[in-house]
């Protein structure tokens, strides 16, 4: 009789996995593997145990006496708060400035697996179970390893999500979005570790239905600036993500830049590089369009140079480089203004009006951090709110021999976001 | 190879197509299969230092599984979503002669499977890691810390209830 009910069970029960199944539960297997080999030795379970049981009673303690019965209101935003902190993987996208569309995209997958990837193309791949990263600079098709650094910003982006309260300061409301009804809860103050200055709201709006985070709405108002507003969207909490995003080997086709060992980073380098606005006046110059590697440059000034010297024209100001993409950018000198040019020259008006600058004191040829620099010249441009409007330009003054002089002005077109 | 990785090497790696079989075979649905499983290697991670120290940790581990899946499977028919749901994702042949009982099987299936869904936790548990897992009973008591013959209890309820559960199940389709 027991055999069978036994055989009943097991016909119900005896079914081969899937492959596809398979696959999502050996991914599973893998992150869990690593978080098992990065868990730390436990020496002194005896304490731990007693420290655990402490804990356990202040939670219940405080459980029991201080923390007043939730509103379902509240719950949907608790739930969603709990589901950011515990996800094994995040995934959204930062939206600094909607015109022109500047923004970034991150990912985590724990146990400690980080992808930053920035609208102006720059991506950086994280592996904190080893403290390794890549930084890939798609525009140059060039990448830098680098190992034993966390990547500050990324760490800041994903506080932001990973490290809400527990409870929210303000319930905003109902809003529609599509068929989702969303409900708004608003932080007046920013999350711990997430390095936002001047928060004035923090707006987390949740899925009434799913209990999970939409979108969140960032105001900021720093002193003597303009409120500037960014948008943390395409929020996916507990999704698939493919590992190979968070691969550390260099793309085909990219090339290593190696940083001098004997020099340290330059300042600039930092996120806090900062642009002053000024008033630029227009200027012309003949140019060399160009098109492919960056590393064309001298060669191509080489050629306007004896374009202009065979010509009998002098230039006017050291020479310089405008950049739309690497498919489109051009590089020559300033000219007196009538000066007329031939193909494959061009001569080209640098408009006068507002612009956004600064002077980096280095050898023009340690660029091997220009998309860094760029990429910090932009959020300084937009945490003072200006928006770009115009290609980043870059003016190399100093002496081709002596590299004490030399300097590189990094210019940007700007105007005053709305 | 560290500690750590001779840990999981000794105590997760012999089992590790059990573990997704045990997980499989009592969802049956990839997503819920999915979320029992990280629910399962989250309640391992919690426990490892218990999982490592214990005498049959194997045995500790499927349990762990098991209770997850069964969780989920509890879950869906609690909130009459099991049969709703179009139950098994297996392939029904169109054509061949043995359609019809390939669908019976199939509904039996879900049957079993529903009425195991109906059980108590340590009943179904008990009877999942006896018959499906081929677990001796010494091993699952070591697992869900009882004694051996309160297994077997648990086993022969188990048992006795599914009985009841199936014939109920089958009753109206014999009006």
């Amino acid at each position: 009789m027991h055999d069978d009910m036994d055989e009943m069970i097991r016909k119900a029960t005896q079914v081969e996995v899937p492959p596809d199944v398979e696959d999502r539960l050996r991914r599973r297997l893998t992150e869990f593997r690593t978080s098992v080999e990065q868990r730390p030795q436990n020496h002194r379970p005896a304490l731990r145990v007693m420290a655990m049981a402490a804990a356990l009673l202040v939670v219940v303690a405080v459980g029991l006496v201080l923390i007043p019965k939730q509103s379902s209101a509240s719950k949907v935003y608790a739930a969603a708060a709990a589901q950011l902190r515990s996800s094994q993987s995040l995934e959204y996208t930062i939206v600094l400035n909607a015109t022109p569309y500047v923004a970034v995209e991150i990912s985590f997958l724990a146990p400690g697996f980080r992808r930053i990837n920035c609208s102006w193309g720059i991506e950086v791949r994280n592996d904190g179970t080893t403290g390794k990263q890549i930084a890939l600079f798609h525009a140059t098709r060039n990448y830098v390893v680098e190992g034993g650094k966390q990547v500050e910003s990324s760490d800041d982006f994903l506080e932001q999500l990973r490290s809400l309260p527990q409870a929210a300061d303000e319930v905003l409301g109902e809003q529609r979005a599509g068929d989702k009804t969303l409900i708004g809860y608003r932080l007046h103050q920013a999350p711990p570790n997430t390095g936002i200055q001047g928060l004035t709201a923090f707006d987390i709006w949740v899925d009434a239905a799913t209990r999970e985070a939409h979108h969140v709405d960032i105001t900021i108002q720093e002193e003597g600036k303009p409120t500037h507003q960014m948008h943390i969207q395409n929020i996916r909490s507990g999704a698939q993500i493919d590992r190979s995003m968070f691969d550390l080997t260099p793309p085909a086709g990219y090339t290593a830049i190696v940083p001098p060992a004997s020099s340290p980073a330059p300042a600039q380098n930092k996120w806090d590089l900062r642009a002053e606005i000024v008033q630029t006046g227009a200027l012309a110059a003949v140019v060399m369009p160009m098109s492919g590697s960056y590393l064309q440059t001298p060669a191509a000034l080489q050629q306007v140079e004896a374009y202009l010297k065979a010509r009998g024209v002098t230039p006017v100001g050291p020479p310089l480089g405008r950049y739309w993409s690497e498919q489109h950018w051009e590089t020559g000198y300033p000219v007196p203004p009538g000066i007329q040019a031939e193909a494959p020259f061009q001569v080209v008006s640098l408009p006068a009006g507002l612009a956004a600058s600064v002077v980096l004191n280095n050898p023009w040829g340690k660029n091997s951090d220009s998309n860094w620099r760029w990429g910090a010249f932009l959020k300084s441009v937009i945490e003072q709110g200006y928006q770009p409007a115009g290609p980043a330009t870059e003016i190399w003054s100093g002496e081709d021999a002596r590299e004490s002089t030399q300097s590189t002005e990094m210019r940007m077109p700007v105007t005053r976001a709305n | 190879m560290n500690d750590r990785q001779w840990e999981y090497e000794r105590l997760i790696t012999p089992i590790e197509d059990r573990m997704m079989r045990a997980v499989w075979r009592i969802s049956r649905d990839p997503d819920d299969a999915d979320d029992a499983f990280q629910e399962a290697l989250l309640t391992v991670w919690k426990r490892w230092d218990r999982v490592r120290r214990h005498p049959n940790p194997h045995a500790l581990v499927l349990h762990i599984c098991i209770n997850a899946a069964h969780d989920v499977l509890r879950r869906k028919v609690r909130q009459g979503k099991w049969l709703e749901a179009g139950a098994l994702p297996e392939d029904i042949p169109d054509s061949s002669s043995s359609t019809l009982q390939d669908i019976s099987g199939a509904e039996q299936s879900a049957h079993v499977l529903r009425a195991i869904g109906l059980l108590s936790k340590n009943q179904a548990r008990a009877i999942l890691m006896h018959v499906v897992e081929d677990i001796p009973y010494g091993d699952i008591a070591a697992a869900m810390d009882c004694r051996e013959s309160t297994v077997r209890k648990h086993v022969a309820r188990a048992r006795a209830r599914l009985r009841t559960l199936l014939a109920q199940q089958e009753e109206p389709s014999h009006a």
